[in-house]
């Protein structure tokens, strides 16, 4: 076996006898992982790491975005009920046809065709089809890159969504958004870098696995953000104490640590942690006017669907997410469905009924979110991501019924903003929408895709850990996908 | 050199001429970017080592082999890739080729691959600037960490009478630096009562020591603090936190890994008891191997099954395959301090370990039974029985007259006309029936399945499986059966859709003997013995959580030993329960005695059946599939579809290659393979055990190993600063028969573990990192010292020891991140609740956040360092959170009742439980100020101005920071 010479490989001594440099058994010690090989960040970069994980960083390529949106129709959404439009599927409706499938119920080599339940209209000057379930983002179509093609390594929920959050099947690999945050560090420490945001029905399944920080330091892992009351766990001043109190209270404490630190001013540690409360003062002003949505004019809130009961509780979330991205988070993850079956896009069913009620409930908000983006020029430096863990099957899943089973051989992603081209389409699934096959995609190309524009090298980010220089895509080198950038 | 690349001498011009024509642009197409391009960067894309540039590189290959097999060429991986047919492996990978290109590929290949002379022996140098460190050779062997160990003479230095002392004092004096003056007694109690036991000393302790005039003071209060139960849960956390301890399975449903706590235990008690580590590691890798196994050795190898598993994996073959790496890696790095994952796809790329070596590593572990669901892994380990073999006979006599007395009522009962008034719903929907209502469709097989056959995506229709209506077996008391079944065992599987999930179900049950349900590869019921009738009861809760809309599979495996089999299973939702009726109140068919008397016999129906179960303990444990594995291939890169060559277990070429002498083991039923791994890696002269080690009880001293990559001792993992020091402790240890107490007291006796940590300019600017040892470092707590040590100071810590995990509270708000309601996340009751953080249930999918806030182990990875980040996430939550006010508000009262209502005595106190010292006067009267401004500005009441003080003294540095 030839050994592939990579440029990635590190192994260099000099690199640990950087680390003795940093110090001794104190916060410098947990860096051991912080330095890529052959230096994914330079020394001095590096240094400031020791003392701030999330100390900003400049991107080593220019960058196209600078944040993420990333709204997961977490269940799997169906590709051929949304945007790839597949004709010929609608006549074969109950026939049973030989066609390989791999889903919850296993492979199976058979299926009686459900044809798609939803019209299909062409829209804009790029002419897309897209299904009547989502007729608002429908009109955004010029803006978006559709990639057809996408393949995942797991039809079942669970590894699936390990899968597209973190790149791997098992868990304990850091996720996209800590690989973000690790990578360009935070530009406003006020709020965390990267932010995660629930359906009312509850987390996915995994939980918090989906925004581990898996070997990195718990600094980089995602923070939940409730979209109303109190934002972040902990924000808010407890058991009546007020700003001014907890100010006397900061006061008194910094004294004691002060004097404690007489004689011991070389251990930085303790004076970070000094200023870490600070820190944590500062974030509780700043949060809550981020999420104070009352500021937004009517027209803006309308635009978002938030005049609208269903679309509401979406429509906050989103726009949450563009105030976000206007104070520098930079990763978001807004969640449409959580929990288990029905609550999600899982629709194992009643097709009609689940996709029509989780479309309904999001699309006018994702909408008026690219809209909105675009008209205050934020969606040039923001790329915002759609999608679930996997697609779904051309057949039914049972006898009766019109639900469909897991598909991870072939399903629909599409991105916008963020130096994306809009009005494509990238990738072809065949023609019943079973499988990918033309210029076909894996979720680590998707990953390198969001890593390129947010200016980030995929092959070079690397964590160092159990041997082995990390990556969120991999060992082998991944190109991004370069046919969708503008 | 045209002989050499195997170009055919028979090629003729016109296959040449076609290959130029119409096959190479083909290749140049698709294939040459990934395998032989210029990158654009000065090298080559060579992916997967596969150079397709050259008929040379056709028959060199890449990880998966050559491309072409001259002999069959039909059989050319070349044609199965380009074909689609292998799921695995499609190239190129983007785009399928068209029919017609495939065609002329086949085509060509069929012609024997001719080639272009000029270009078919070009091949692109590779250069491995690694070579020197990945095989084995002089240099690999003499690097410091795979040569042998030696036990170094101790230097020569008047300065210090300890061995560790003279050994870091001539790197000292090498560097001109001077060793730190001791710490105060004070620092020095706390410290070492921080590092043996996780917990505070108390101020009388401190004062006690400040006062013991006596020579052996120190050395006592050594031996006092390695006696006390709090040592093993402090040092056997170190240990969790290696094996990544975690007590779910992850993934999807994230189940509970049943009994995995007695593992905990048994760690804990292990480092109490001083249990040779030698010993400690076979009992963990062997326990049930050993020669007369006890309940301890055989509890120690839930070592095996702490990883995570996916019950519904995409790839279930692939999947077998990660546990055992996941047990390879945990075992190499925890015991050995290598880093082999690496090798697993091909041979590892900074340490000589190649392909091989893993796989042969791989297989001593080959041969253990699958992970699975619920008590899959369970074993019931016996204990001593508690009741005489009389006692037995006489409750069995008596269970059997009660069953008869309770049978005839209710036949008698249900004879009778139906009572209007009684709450019996009649909307029955039965989703299985039982044969009595009508025989329902099962798959059956008696032959053995495979051992997924319980897993969600196993489909018993798809792999050969009868079908059959139940009831199954012979026709037993209160059964007729009719589908026969006369062999000891059956496994069976039907389903059945659901529009919602109803909130409860009642299942009848008849069966003959040992019966194990499960619904959608959730162990939901298991009962040992047979039933003489019918039973039907509510179905227990973990029946409820597994059911899920759509389709339901219900699997279920009855054993027999001896007499008659029988198996039959009803599910209905609501329905009438004969046994509920005649216990109500309002039951006004029966006579109050005839009710009286029938619910005692159903109370001690349900003692007796109590009384008479198996006095032994259930644990998570080991065991292998019989006295011979299966053979073990070497997967190319990686993949369990690639088979390679067949290996034997072995151990790494780069400690002698040495190959293992098995034998099975007759009374675990195994192939003795665990138990030769445990005896090379116990071996006194094995290079690495006791170094990796020693290593780490220095570490945990330090705060740094003397090698800084406690998991890694290879080429990429740190230099030694002190190799002679390392060598020489790991040499005491083995000699003083791996004791890791003795090692404790030997550190800790040393000059340099009491010294100050406070700073001296000068050798601060010549040794910033400390690499010498000039002073001591202090450390800041880690996250379940931060919670046990609040708890201590407020008086509320309960150290009651072992046991089932607790469960320590979370907040709604997290709670609601879970996929399912409250994430299943329990509540215990307040004492328990306030155990140590050790005793904590650790959840892989939902976590404390003020224990991850503050760095807990990651509980899917080795973690032989704690991170130790400041973050303002931190400060909120001791500043915020319910906890902190809540404790704050517990440690105020105590205050508050140890010196009455005079704010300068509180602080005192305050001060004696957290940082165990007395206050001086600056910070008594600041703080009183404090209190004061808090009552005269906030308008406090002095019991709230006292909690606010609490809330800051708990995030005082001196609490947080050990110096």
């Amino acid at each position: 076996m030839i050994i592939k010479p990579s440029q990635n490989f590190c192994g260099q001594i000099r690199r640990r006898e950087f680390i003795h440099q940093l110090g001794g058994g104190f916060t410098s010690l947990a860096l051991t992982g912080l330095l890529g090989q052959s230096g994914f960040f330079s020394q001095a970069q590096a240094a400031e790491l020791s003392a701030n994980p999330l100390a900003p960083r400049i991107p080593q390529l220019p960058a196209k975005a600078k944040s993420v949106i990333f709204l997961f129709m977490y269940g799997g959404p169906s590709h051929m009920d949304t945007f790839d439009y597949k004709p010929k599927l609608y006549p074969l409706d109950g026939k049973t046809i030989p066609i390989k499938t791999f889903g919850r119920g296993g492979k199976k080599n058979e299926g009686r065709v459900v044809g798609p339940k939803w019209k299909f209209k062409q829209y804009g000057q790029c002419g897309k089809y897209v299904s009547d379930l989502f007729p608002h983002t429908a009109q955004c179509v010029d803006d978006i890159a559709f990639v057809h093609s996408m393949t995942a390594d797991s039809p079942i929920h669970g590894s699936a969504m390990l899968m597209m959050n973190s790149g791997s099947l098992l868990s304990g690999k850091p996720s996209l958004g800590s690989w973000l945050n690790y990578g360009l560090g935070s530009v406003n420490e006020n709020l965390p870098g990267y932010v995660v945001m629930l359906d009312k029905t509850g987390g996915p399944i995994s939980g918090a696995k989906n925004w581990s920080s898996g070997y990195m330091p718990a600094s980089y892992q995602g923070v939940v953000f409730r979209s109303q009351g109190d934002p972040i766990l902990n924000l808010a001043d407890k058991n009546g104490m007020s700003r001014v109190q907890q100010r006397s209270l900061l006061d008194y404490l910094g004294d004691a640590n002060h004097k404690h630190l007489q004689g011991r001013e070389d251990h930085t540690d303790l004076s970070s942690r000094i200023a870490s409360y600070e820190l944590a003062f500062r974030m509780q002003a700043t949060a809550p006017e981020a999420i104070d949505i009352d500021k937004e004019p009517e027209h803006i809130k309308k635009l978002y669907g938030m005049d609208e009961a269903r679309t509401e509780d979406f429509g906050r979330k989103c726009l949450l997410a563009r105030r976000l991205v206007e104070r520098g988070v930079r990763f978001i993850q807004i969640y449409s469905g959580g929990a288990h079956n029905d609550d999600n896009w899982d629709a194992h069913g009643d097709l009609e009924k689940n996709h029509n009620f989780h479309a309904g409930n999001t699309d006018k908000a994702i909408a008026g979110l690219l809209k909105d983006l675009k008209q205050r020029g934020l969606l040039d430096e923001t790329l915002v991501v759609w999608g679930g863990e996997f697609g779904r099957q051309p057949t039914a899943e049972y006898a009766a019924g019109t639900g469909r089973d897991h598909n991870s051989y072939g399903f629909t992603m599409w991105m916008a903003g963020g130096g994306i081209k809009g009005g494509i389409s990238y990738g072809e699934t065949d023609e019943l929408g079973s499988q990918a096959v033309v210029n076909r995609c894996q979720v680590k190309h998707l990953h390198a895709t969001i890593l390129h524009q947010m200016g980030i090298d995929p092959n070079s980010l690397s964590y160092f850990y159990n041997g082995l220089d990390q990556k969120l895509i991999g060992v082998e080198e991944i190109d991004p996908i370069s046919e969708i950038m503008a | 050199m045209l002989g050499l690349s195997g170009v055919a001498s028979a090629q003729s011009e016109a296959d040449v001429s076609f290959f130029r024509d119409q096959v190479k642009p083909i290749l140049q197409q698709h294939c040459f970017e990934c395998h032989g391009a210029s990158d654009g960067k000065g090298g080559y894309k060579i992916k997967s080592g596969l150079q397709l540039i050259s008929r040379k590189g056709l028959l060199k290959g890449g990880a998966h082999g050559a491309v072409i097999n001259e002999e069959s060429p039909e059989k050319s991986l070349l044609l199965e890739v380009i074909s689609y047919n292998n799921e695995d492996l499609q190239m190129p990978p983007k785009n399928k080729l068209s029919d017609e290109e495939i065609a002329l590929i086949t085509d060509w290949v069929k012609r024997g691959a001719p080639w272009t002379p000029e270009d078919a022996d070009v091949l692109h140098e590779v250069h491995d600037p690694h070579a020197e460190m990945t095989t084995v050779n002089e240099k690999t062997k003499a690097h410091w960490s795979y040569k042998p160990m030696q036990r170094p003479a101790v230097p020569e230095v008047a300065e210090f009478a300890h061995p560790i002392d003279k050994f870091l004092e001539v790197e000292r004096q090498a560097r001109g630096l001077k060793a730190n003056h001791p710490a105060s007694r004070g620092e020095l109690l706390r410290r070492a009562t921080f590092d043996l036991t996780g917990l505070a000393p108390s101020l009388a302790e401190v004062q006690a020591f400040e006062n013991d005039t006596s020579a052996d003071a120190w050395e006592k209060r050594i031996d006092r603090l390695l006696a006390l139960p709090q040592y093993g849960e402090k040092w056997g956390r170190h240990w969790l936190d290696l094996v990544r301890y975690a007590e779910s399975q992850g993934f999807e449903r994230d189940t509970p890994k049943a009994f995995v706590w007695r593992y905990r235990d048994y760690v804990i008690d292990a480092f109490n008891k001083d249990k040779p580590y030698d010993q400690f590691l076979t009992e963990q890798l062997a326990g049930d191997e050993i020669p007369n196994p006890t309940a301890e050795s055989l509890i120690a190898t839930g070592y095996h099954r702490l990883m995570q598993w996916d019950d519904e994996p995409a790839d279930r073959l692939q999947h077998f395959h990660d546990v055992i790496d996941d047990n390879v890696r945990v075992t190499t790095e925890t015991m050995l301090g290598m880093t082999v994952g690496c090798a697993r796809c091909h041979d590892h790329k900074g340490d000589p370990i190649p392909q091989k070596d893993y796989f042969q590593f791989a297989s001593f572990f080959r041969n253990i039974s699958p992970m699975g669901n619920g008590n899959t892994n369970l074993r019931l380990i016996d204990t001593a029985q508690s009741h005489s073999p009389e006692q037995v006979q006489a409750m069995q006599q008596e269970m059997q007259q009660v069953r008869e007395r309770i049978q005839q009522a209710e036949q008698a009962y249900a004879a009778l006309p139906e009572q209007k008034d009684l709450a019996v719903e009649k909307d029955n929907v039965a989703l299985i029936t039982d044969s009595r209502v009508k025989p329902w469709k099962w798959h059956f097989t008696t032959k053995k399945p495979a051992d997924d056959w319980f897993t969600v995506g196993f489909r018993a229709e798809t792999q050969g499986w009868q079908e059959g209506l139940s009831a199954f077996g012979t026709d037993v008391p209160n059964g007729k059966a009719v589908t026969s079944w006369r062999t000891p065992d059956i496994w069976l599987q039907t389903s059945f859709l659901l529009e919602k999930i109803p909130s409860s179900l009642r299942m009848d049950l008849h069966h003959d003997e040992d019966v194990s349900i499960y619904c959608n590869g959730q162990l939901v019921y298991q009962k040992e013995k047979y039933r003489v009738d019918y039973a039907s009861m509510e179905v227990p809760p973990a029946f409820l959580a597994a059911l899920q809309t759509g389709r339901n599979v219900i699997s279920v495996h009855v054993h027999q030993t001896g007499g008659g089999q029988y198996f039959d299973f009803g599910l209905v939702t609501k329905g009438r329960s004969i046994r509920r009726e005649m216990l109500a109140e309002q039951n006004t068919q029966l006579t109050p005695e005839q009710r009286q008397a029938f619910r005692q016999d159903v109370a001690r129906l349900a003692e007796l059946e109590k009384l008479l179960e198996k006095r032994s303990e259930q644990a998570l444990v080991v065991a292998e599939n019989g006295k011979e594995s299966p053979p073990t291939f070497i997967h190319m890169r990686g993949s369990a579809h690639a088979e390679g060559a067949e290996v034997q277990p072995g151990f790494p070429l780069i400690f002698g290659g040495e190959m293992a002498k098995s034998l099975p083991i007759e009374h675990s039923n195994s192939t003795g393979r665990r138990l030769a791994l445990a005896e090379w890696i116990t071996r006194d002269d094995n290079p690495r055990t006791a170094r990796v080690m020693v290593n780490r009880l220095w570490q945990h001293h330090f705060g740094k190993g003397i090698c800084a990559t406690p998991n890694d001792f290879g080429f990429l993992g740190s230099a030694p600063t002190h190799p002679q020091l390392l060598d020489w402790l790991a040499s005491e240890f083995v000699s003083k028969n791996w004791s890791m107490k003795a090692m404790h007291k030997l550190i800790m006796t040393s000059a340099a573990y009491q010294m100050s940590n406070r700073r001296s300019e000068v050798q601060l600017a010549q040794d910033p990192a400390n690499e010498t040892y000039w002073r001591f470092m202090p450390r800041r707590m880690t996250s379940e010292e931060l919670r046990d040590n609040i708890l201590l100071a407020t008086g509320e810590l309960n150290l009651q020891q072992g046991g089932p995990s607790i469960f320590v509270p979370i907040p709604e708000e997290v709670l609601a991140t879970s996929s399912t309601k409250g994430g299943k996340w329990g509540e215990s009751p307040p004492d328990q609740v306030n155990r140590r953080s050790v005793y904590g249930v650790s959840k892989r999918s939902l976590q404390v956040p003020l224990l991850t806030d503050h760095d807990q182990a990651d509980l899917d990875n080795p973690c032989p360092v704690r991170f130790a980040t400041i973050v303002p996430t931190q400060a909120l939550g001791m500043i915020n959170s319910d906890f902190i006010h809540e404790k704050a508000r517990v440690l105020s009262a105590r205050l508050k009742r140890e010196a009455g209502d005079d704010p300068a005595a509180q602080v005192k106190i305050a001060y004696q439980l957290m940082v165990q010292r007395t206050a001086d006067e600056q910070e008594i009267s600041r703080a009183v100020e404090f209190l004061q401004l808090m009552r005269d500005e906030h308008k406090l009441s002095a019991d709230d101005a006292l909690q606010r003080f609490c809330v800051a003294v708990f995030s005082f540095n001196e609490f947080i920071f050990i110096d």
